[in-house]
């Protein structure tokens, strides 16, 4: 047997009242693929910063090929041969593709940057990732999935032993996962190990040799061979308990309900054309389409942060003109939980009272505008109970919680609003199997209660399983709608089919 | 579940989370330093704290100056930043002037025209900040230096003395009165004490009530937490950017305004001061810079610190100049502090993964619905 690239023994880390790691074991060989699999908060994110210098642990050794090392900063892991992409984008955004790629070793000439190697480095790594981008494009001009990309292409400019990948495809399209794919198992070849996070375990099967599960911070599955475990036996690892499967509630949409949103031949500023669609009460619509397909944009359109140039949007069967997300809740009654749950859905500074609280304060504000605080407290505590998320107190900052709680908190401010129309948007990116199912049966519970709900996702199974109705959307135009069966294979069938004819007219 | 605990007992955990934030908070740290300074100037100089000579006027100058801090604070809240408060404070007190010295108004109308005025300069400021979304440090400085020419202008056209002198019924009695001069049954009030005092404090508890209670000051913090979340949660955000803006305009009006009753004239240099001052007050209370958190106390004990220090240090003798130096390395310390506290607060702290949760709407999860 070879000597392991990496080798991480006994790792502690404390924070105050919780261990994040608890005698982490984890050992990566050459030219092996990695899976690191465990729920939202098991400590994988905190394990890779570890490996990378970025939190330093209270006990525990790393080897690197076979050496103790001890990483005080993340240059020193680069420098070690260890790259990483983490979960939050990590870029200047000021500057270019080229800049950002060569970051870590800026080529000199003379003490001064030498912009020829630069170009010619930031091209080759790009190249490697077959990515069609200039190297002097501005990294702010680009799309988050591409940032993502040009980060993984950063990780391939210095001479990479170990790649550290937390959550890659977590936001990119499937072709996009796709050059990544082609690129890990590249390097697999030469002799790398890849470490990779995902909750996709479609993937992991896909692509992974081997595997490691975290629970509550403690190594349950340690570098077992994925091809021994079954996707089940996986599953109840990370989980801790044995879970029944599925149940898909009976449901049935009143069809003879007039529908509350509706779109007639509805053209765009952000470039849709001939959209028409209906959500009845009750009814869950999901719209699904590629990564760019132009779905969050007309969600926007429908809030009015895009203008409808042709076309007509009614609500209620009334024709509407809605202007700004405020119009939409108190003119409409029309709710809008962001995809981008971070930067749009969550303060991250502020407290989980003020985030739930936000869409209520017209409401429960009396003569002057005072808010009594004690109502306010009570009914943030209804949604915290209602929605189970796991909170120390409501005086704890949002950005504090694991990401499938703010997500909870993301709509539980909307729910909060007592809205009729609600658009969800990409609701479980990131998030974890338990925690994704809780989302499901909480959209699922919305419907029943008489919710008409717009879900917009990219996760085809996720759509299969929730919507009603699946309306395709591609390249701003609708393609068509599938009636859900429930049958995965022929749906699914039926949804690229829809996507490639129109590719192909 | 944590948040299920018995009301009671999750009550008293939070008020002991409170009471240690409390001591541990900037502001208790400034009460702290303002009390070890007061009893080491009151040591040094016994005389230092006697009476209406040395007290009555550094309490007037804490007052005015609060109110700079607050003016300040409001537009730190949404994240931006006024640099015209001084320029904002003398064009306001110059309508408050123009108001008794040409139009013979009596007071109060005259000082709520200055605050009129001063309340549309920093509208219009906080509507092309919101219409234009140039950066507001740009905008305010821009418009201290429209305001820094137009005021000086204004005062040489209308009055001789580039000053306006009327005093109508009650100026004096607001700038320069003290408690003694209130006087109840045969009983008057401490000379220590000026009478500027009250109406200072009825706008400190306006403005710590608007952020503490009220629908708007929530709206504003959320603006200024993270402005495109706020506009997605439904707040109006560009009105808000426009009130703040306002509200601080009025504030450094009424500031310009109470400096010139106690110094006795309308004058284009008031509010020359101002500037600088109105960011030490807000930083070394706490309030961030980022916008989304504030401290009305914090700014009144800030800037209480600052005129402290002044104060002693005149009394020692050290001149202007020694001064100036000890206020820069404070804000200096400050600011560092303030840099330390963002860090602090925005390191994501990993929560505890706790006992799997037990409801039954998580008790079973299976991945992807490919099979169902």
């Amino acid at each position: 047997m070879s000597t392991p690239i990496l080798q991480a023994r006994n790792v502690t880390k404390s924070y105050p009242g919780v261990k994040a790691l608890d005698n982490v074991n984890l050992t990566l060989m050459p030219g092996e693929i990695h899976a690191l699999l465990g729920e939202n908060g098991a400590g994988k994110s905190t394990l890779i910063k570890y490996l990378t210098g970025v939190h330093q642990a209270d006990s525990g050794t790393l080897l690197i090929g076979g050496e103790e090392r001890n990483f005080a900063n993340p240059s020193d892991s680069t420098a070690a041969g260890v790259g990483v992409v983490h979960q939050e984008r990590n870029v200047i955004r000021e500057f270019t593709v080229a800049e950002n790629i060569v970051l870590s070793r800026t080529p000199k000439k003379c003490g001064f940057i030498d912009w020829k190697k630069v170009n010619s480095e930031a091209a080759r790594c790009l190249a490697l990732m077959d990515l069609d981008i200039d190297p002097g494009t501005p990294i702010s001009s680009l799309s988050s999935a591409q940032i993502q990309l040009v980060e993984i292409a950063r990780a391939l400019y210095t001479e990479t032993k170990v790649l550290l990948l937390d959550e890659p495809t977590a936001s990119i399209s499937d072709a996009e996962a796709a050059k990544l794919f082609k690129v890990i198992h590249r390097l697999k070849a030469d002799g790398a190990a890849i470490l990779f996070v995902s909750h996709k375990l479609d993937e992991v099967y896909a692509h992974c040799d081997t595997v490691s599960v975290l629970r509550d911070g403690k190594t349950v599955l340690s570098d077992a061979a994925l091809a021994d475990h079954p996707q089940d036996e996986i599953v109840n690892v990370m989980v801790g308990r044995s879970l029944a499967s599925l149940v898909t509630p009976e449901r049935t949409v009143d069809s003879t309900q007039e529908p509350v949103l509706e779109l007639r031949n509805v053209t765009t500023t952000a470039g849709h054309g001939g959209i028409s669609l209906q959500v009845r009460p009750g009814e869950i619509l999901g719209l699904y389409g590629l990564v760019g397909a132009g779905r969050t944009e007309l969600a926007h359109a429908i809030l009015g942060r895009e203008r409808i140039t042709e076309g007509e949007l009614l609500v209620n069967g009334h024709t509407a003109k809605i202007r700004s997300v405020r119009d939409a809740l108190h003119e409409h009654g029309i709710g809008y939980v962001t995809e981008s749950r971070k930067e749009e859905g969550v303060f991250l500074d502020q407290n989980i009272t003020r985030n739930v609280a936000a869409t209520t304060w017209g409401k429960l504000a009396g003569p002057l505008g005072v808010v009594g605080a004690g109502r306010e407290r009570e009914l943030v505590a209804k949604y915290i109970d209602e929605l189970s998320i796991k909170v120390s107190s409501q005086d704890q900052l949002a950005g504090q919680l694991s990401g499938g709680n703010q997500q909870k908190v993301s709509l539980a401010k909307w729910l909060a609003a007592d809205p009729r129309i609600l658009i969800i948007d990409e609701p479980t990116i990131g998030i974890d199997v338990r925690t994704k199912r809780s989302f499901y049966e909480l959209i699922w519970g919305l419907a029943e209660k008489g919710l008409a709900i717009l879900l917009i996702s990219s996760d085809l199974a996720e759509m299969i399983t929730l919507a009603d109705r699946i309306v395709v959307m591609d390249s701003f135009t609708l393609a068509g709608t599938v009636d859900n069966t429930h049958h995965y294979d022929t749906m699914s069938q039926d949804v690229i089919r829809l996507i490639h004819a129109k590719a192909l007219v | 579940m944590t948040h299920a605990a018995s009301p009671a007992g999750a009550e008293k955990r939070r008020q002991g989370i409170n009471f240690r934030r409390y001591l541990t908070s900037p502001q208790s740290f400034l009460v702290l330093i303002i009390l070890v300074l007061v009893g080491v100037i009151g040591a040094a100089k016994p005389n230092a704290f006697n009476g209406a000579f040395v007290v009555a006027p550094l309490l007037t100058s804490i007052a005015i100056f609060t109110i700079v801090g607050l003016a300040q604070m409001m537009v730190l809240s949404i994240g931006q930043m006024n640099i015209a408060v001084g320029n904002m404070a003398a064009f306001g007190a110059m309508f408050t002037g123009m108001a008794f010295d040409l139009w013979d108004m009596p007071f109060l109308v005259g000082l709520l025209v200055g605050l009129v005025a001063g309340s549309i300069i920093g509208g219009l400021t906080g509507w092309i900040i919101a219409r234009t979304g140039v950066n507001s440090f740009i905008v305010t400085l821009a418009m201290s230096f429209a305001l820094l020419g137009l005021v000086p202008t204004v005062y040489s056209m209308l009055s001789p003395g580039s000053a306006f002198t009327s005093k109508p019924d009650g100026m004096e009695f607001l700038g320069r009165g003290t408690f003694l001069d209130v006087c109840m049954v045969g009983y008057c009030g401490p000379a220590a004490i000026p009478v500027m005092v009250v109406p200072v404090l009825i706008v400190v508890l306006f403005v710590g009530g608007l952020y503490a209670r009220t629908k708007l000051g929530r709206e504003i913090l959320l603006t200024g937490a993270n402005i495109k979340a706020a506009e997605l949660s439904a707040i109006p955000t560009n009105k808000r950017v426009v009130l703040v803006h306002a509200i601080s305009g009025a504030l450094a009006a009424f500031a310009g305004i109470l400096l010139a009753t106690s110094t006795g004239s309308f004058t284009p240099a008031i509010g020359n001061e101002f500037m600088l001052q109105s960011f030490l007050g807000p930083i070394l209370g706490g309030t961030l810079l980022a916008g989304g958190y504030i401290s009305v106390t914090g700014t009144f004990l800030g800037i209480t610190l600052a005129l402290l220090i002044r104060r002693g240090l005149e009394l020692f003798g050290a001149g202007v100049e020694m001064l100036n130096i000890f206020l820069g390395l404070i804000l200096l310390v400050a600011l560092s502090a303030e840099r330390i506290r963002t860090v602090r607060r925005r390191r994501p702290v990993e929560v505890p993964a706790e006992t799997p949760p037990d409801t039954p709407s998580e008790k079973e999860a299976i991945p992807s619905g490919a099979s169902a």
